[in-house]
């Protein structure tokens, strides 16, 4: 358990030291490390040119005709970001989307059955990655569209690289919190919010890893005040968005922060925040399957997403880019500026059952543990 | 006819053609029963050895924890309390309503009947969505009304136990109800004369008389009523996993979701739903079995009409609020949505717009190839269905070939598959195929032919005992092929009953979820899929829009079973009067 002195929030410029010195003191957090890479990030206005560095064989890519992906991002974006490349490759871009653990178990089983289908797959889901790259399906690929993302955000083998960076922030409708809105994770333990909470995880538990940051950072009791407010279990933030919009629920802890974005920018009744004491930081990620029916074009379609074009829409639909040369979505701030919270995926990925076993008897239903 | 020298041919000659017509024969039947081995046989011999750890090692464990980990008997607890409440709540519902509309002078009660049909074939994904539009504890238009009413600390909370069980009661009502309804039709009027003329009052005749005599269809109803219930994976998932409360199907789905996926808990999962559900069936069967429906008697004696009197417009109030909460509510609710910018508003002129259509018929990818997919799968599925059961119904009632009847007896099994056992058997059976089945279109094809087996098999059976073998041997007499008696003689014959059957599998596999949830991947989503998809992604005017096409198709096809069903009634009454 953490002690209360970890908790003192000092300048937000020098928190990524304090959460490593706060893992070294306090013993807790091992699993949760800093992001030294984000507190260099510029903010240099993206540009739309669809100038793309590609280390793929194009004629090749266009032969195959298609691209298989697999991912977890928000359909509006993957739609935004397809368009484009459809238009200037004329290679189709066919996509399975699903909630992070749908889209890594549908690749493991795949992988498994020795049918792999997906060429690329990206997940909010570092662990999932780590479990690939160790049944060996994934390709390596130094993608030259990759070099303005840091070290500590890509696997130093190259098998997968972050592509985005998902906040969990707190968001809550306007007309129902009045003039206090929630600030602070601890603010939405007040039993006041008893009936009016709502958060999201699949039954296959991957909301777990943001809660589980949550716990190691705040201590398990946060969680359980949570669960004493009987919090309604939706399947995705998009779902949290809706209930908050329609006034069902009056705020939401670990919901995402581009959804949060949209729904606000959109001129509804929402808001949203991120907490001064820590946010934990999910990190997407995306990488080449081996035995991928199309490789070519696979390429060709990794380095567009992972190129300035590509992660610029990303910003546009609300998501921080990996890339160090890209700015925050409009009005949002830099990530510079948050006290990231960030678990160790390889840890998580060990102790990934007790916890979803831990989520399970807190909040009750179905985690997949 | 073309044949008619037969008996011209040398003997040798005509020993040869019916030799060669045999193997057609054999053939043609060989081919639905490997079929039906290979789709039903197989898959669920990969359920047993799933549930045993298999491939990768044999033990015990998975089927002891199914029974012994608290989150799994939590779930068995939820499903079995589940279905207690859905059977005494569909009866509850049904059969009062079946008494009132079967033999009562309640005004609108034609009305009425329809609109029971209505709630049975709107699917309970689809109705859950709009319950929550309607119920959600906060937002609700129904608790907004009774919070307005100044009723307070009596808002319906649709996410729970309850919730679930009501949302499923008021599909599976329908099924009490038309057996309730279809009893009191037949139930002989001469013992309600008699009681009454002996001085009964209508509570008691009701009690004593009406209620004994309709016991068998009353529980028989309920029973199915709540086996139906345990399998729908819809309601379960959008009402209960919010509230944290899981059943037998959406455990079974959590275990495949995880990663690894758990093939050998979810096996274990799904033996415990099938025993569930086989016992449900089994108390029914025995239950029916020694209770005879002796009440069908006096024929062409249509029971008496009770007269109401002050009674029939307030009953009437009562029985529009049941029926149409549960029809009328939640498809009104929907196609509002549908037409909607934006559903959480009022719907003004201002609010209208058709754009939602476009959405989900052309602009969004997985709509657009989900309304394409589900015609062509429910299409493909409701034909080989009817073929494959017209071939088992055919070896049952024209040859003697030894095994026909385990053959009928696999065909039946299926009753007792949930949808979710169901594809959890199919993706272990065809995951490691040695031709590429799992992750094509071909196994939703296969879980949507196998999951309507009864029915087609069914209908097939009845088609076909309506044709006498004589029709058949008279052709085959005049030198007609097999083939040729199939096509000339025994489809004309059997085309409405067929059409019929054809319809009653289109239909359900136009909107199956339970099973596709698990079996589709990238480019075979159904609408089904689409819709539970979309609404995930919080996209619920597009969910609206094309909930409300599925619903005019499947009621267009309805209209059209019925009418089917009414011509070939007058067809079989003709023939009786022959």
């Amino acid at each position: 358990m953490r002690k209360p002195t970890c908790t003192s929030t000092d300048s937000r410029r020098r928190f990524l030291g304090r959460v490593s010195a706060l893992g070294a003191t306090c013993g807790i957090a091992r699993a949760v490390r800093p992001l030294p890479a984000l507190a260099a990030a510029a903010s240099i206005a993206p540009t739309l040119a669809a100038n793309v560095v590609s280390a793929a064989d194009v004629a090749k890519a266009k032969s195959e005709g298609n691209v298989m992906l697999y991912t977890s991002l928000d359909t509006k974006i993957v739609d935004a970001i397809i368009k484009p490349f459809q238009e200037q490759y004329g290679i189709k871009v066919q996509y399975y989307r699903g909630g992070s653990a749908d889209v890594s178990s549908k690749v493991l089983a795949e992988a498994a059955a020795r049918r792999i289908q997906a060429d690329i797959v990206d997940a909010s889901d570092v662990g999932a990655f780590l479990a690939m790259k160790s049944e060996d399906i994934l390709k390596p690929y130094d993608s030259p569209a990759t070099k303005s993302v840091a070290a500590d955000l890509r696997d130093p083998d190259n098998t997968w690289v972050a592509d985005r960076l998902t906040q969990a922030a707190i968001q809550w409708n306007t007309h129902l919190v009045g003039s206090a809105p929630p600030r602070h994770w601890k603010d939405l333990a007040d039993p006041r919010y008893a009936g009016k909470l709502t958060f999201f995880s699949s039954s296959n538990g991957d909301g777990g890893p943001r809660l589980y940051t949550l716990a190691l950072a705040f201590g398990w009791e946060l969680l359980e005040a949570y669960a004493a407010n009987k919090p309604l279990r939706v399947a995705t933030p998009q779902l949290v968005t809706q209930l908050l919009e329609s006034g069902e629920r009056a705020a939401a802890f670990c919901t995402n922060d581009n959804i949060a974005w949209r729904s606000k920018k959109l001129g509804k009744p929402t808001d949203y925040g991120f907490p001064a004491e820590g946010v934990p930081t999910e990190l997407g990620a995306v990488g080449l399957l081996k035995d991928a029916p199309h490789p070519n074009a696979a390429m060709l379609f990794y380095d567009w997403w992972m190129g300035e074009t590509g992660q610029a829409i990303l910003v546009d639909g609300g998501k921080y880019s990996s890339r160090s040369d890209l700015a925050p979505p409009s009005g949002n701030p830099p990530l510079k500026e948050l006290k990231l919270l960030i678990l160790d995926y390889a840890k998580y990925q060990a102790q990934r059952s007790q916890v979803l076993e831990r989520l399970t008897q807190i909040f009750g239903g179905e985690w997949g543990a | 006819m073309a044949h008619a020298g037969t008996s011209d041919v040398p003997a040798a000659a005509r020993d040869a053609s019916i030799v060669v017509r045999d193997a057609t024969r054999a053939a043609t039947l060989g081919l639905g029963v490997a079929a039906l081995l290979l789709f039903v046989g197989y898959p669920l011999c990969w359920l047993a050895f799933g549930a045993l750890g298999l491939p990768a090692q044999f033990s015990l464990q998975f089927l002891v924890r199914a029974f012994t980990q608290p989150g799994n008997v939590a779930a068995l607890a939820n499903t079995a309390i589940l279905a207690l409440g859905v059977g005494l709540l569909s009866v509850v519902l049904g059969v009062p309503v079946a008494w009132v509309t079967a033999r009562t002078d309640l005004p609108m009660r034609k009305v009425f009947h329809g609109l029971v049909g209505l709630a049975y074939i709107l699917p309970p994904y689809l109705t859950s969505i709009a319950y929550i539009i309607l119920l959600g504890p906060n937002a609700g238009y129904l608790n907004r009304l009774i919070a307005w009413a100044g009723v307070h600390g009596s808002r319906i909370n649709i996410f729970s136990a309850a919730g679930v069980t009501f949302v499923i009661a008021m599909h599976v009502y329908a099924i009490p109800y038309f057996l309730a309804y279809g009893s009191l039709q037949s139930v002989d009027p001469s013992l309600e004369e008699s009681a009454r003329i002996l001085g009964a009052r209508r509570w008691t005749m009701l009690s004593r008389i009406t209620l004994p005599l309709i016991a068998p269809a009353i529980t028989g109803g309920a029973l199915l009523a709540a086996i139906n219930s345990i399998a729908l994976f819809g309601p379960q998932a959008f009402l209960g996993l919010p509230a944290q409360i899981v059943y037998l199907p959406t455990r079974i789905y959590g275990a495949l979701g995880a990663y690894p996926p758990r093939f050998a808990d979810a096996s274990a999962l799904s033996i415990v739903l099938v025993l569930v559900t086989v016992i449900g069936l089994f108390v029914q069967r025995r239950y029916l079995g020694r209770r005879s429906f002796v009440t069908v008697g006096g024929r062409g004696a249509r029971p008496a009409h009770h007269a109401l009197g002050a009674l029939r417009w307030p009953l009437a109030f009562v029985i529009l609020v049941v029926v149409g909460l549960s029809s009328i509510a939640p498809l009104a609710v929907l196609v509002a949505a549908a037409f909607s910018k934006v559903w959480t508003d009022a719907l003004t002129v201002n609010n209208l717009t058709l754009a939602n259509f476009s959405a989900a018929l052309v602009d969004n990818q997985i709509a657009a190839r989900g309304i394409v997919n589900s015609f062509r799968l429910a299409i493909a599925a409701a034909t080989l269905a009817v073929l494959i059961g017209l071939a088992i119904a055919y070896l049952d009632l024209r040859t003697r070939v030894r095994g026909r009847r385990l053959l009928d007896y696999l065909a039946i099994l299926p009753l007792g598959l949930p949808g979710t056992v169901l594809a959890v058997a199919l993706l272990q059976a065809f995951i490691r195929f040695p031709v590429a089945i799992y992750g094509t279109v071909w196994i939703l094809l296969i879980a949507y032919v196998v999951r309507s087996m009864p029915i087609a098999v069914r209908g097939a059976n009845g088609a076909l005992r309506q044709v006498d073998a004589s029709l058949e041997e008279a052709a085959r007499v005049a030198g007609a092929s097999w083939l040729t008696t199939i096509r000339r003689i025994l489809l004309p014959i059997m085309r409405s009953n067929l059409m019929l059957a054809w319809l009653l599998v289109f239909i359900p596999a136009l909107g199956e979820l339970s099973a596709t949830i698990l079996l589709y991947t990238n480019g075979t989503e159904t609408i089904s899929v689409a819709i539970f998809r979309l609404s995930d992604l919080g996209q619920l005017e597009v969910v609206a829009a094309l909930s409300t096409v599925l619903i005019a198709v499947i009621l267009l096809a309805t209209l059209l079973t019925q009418w089917l069903a009414g011509r070939s009634r007058s067809a079989v009454s003709a023939e009786a009067t022959f």
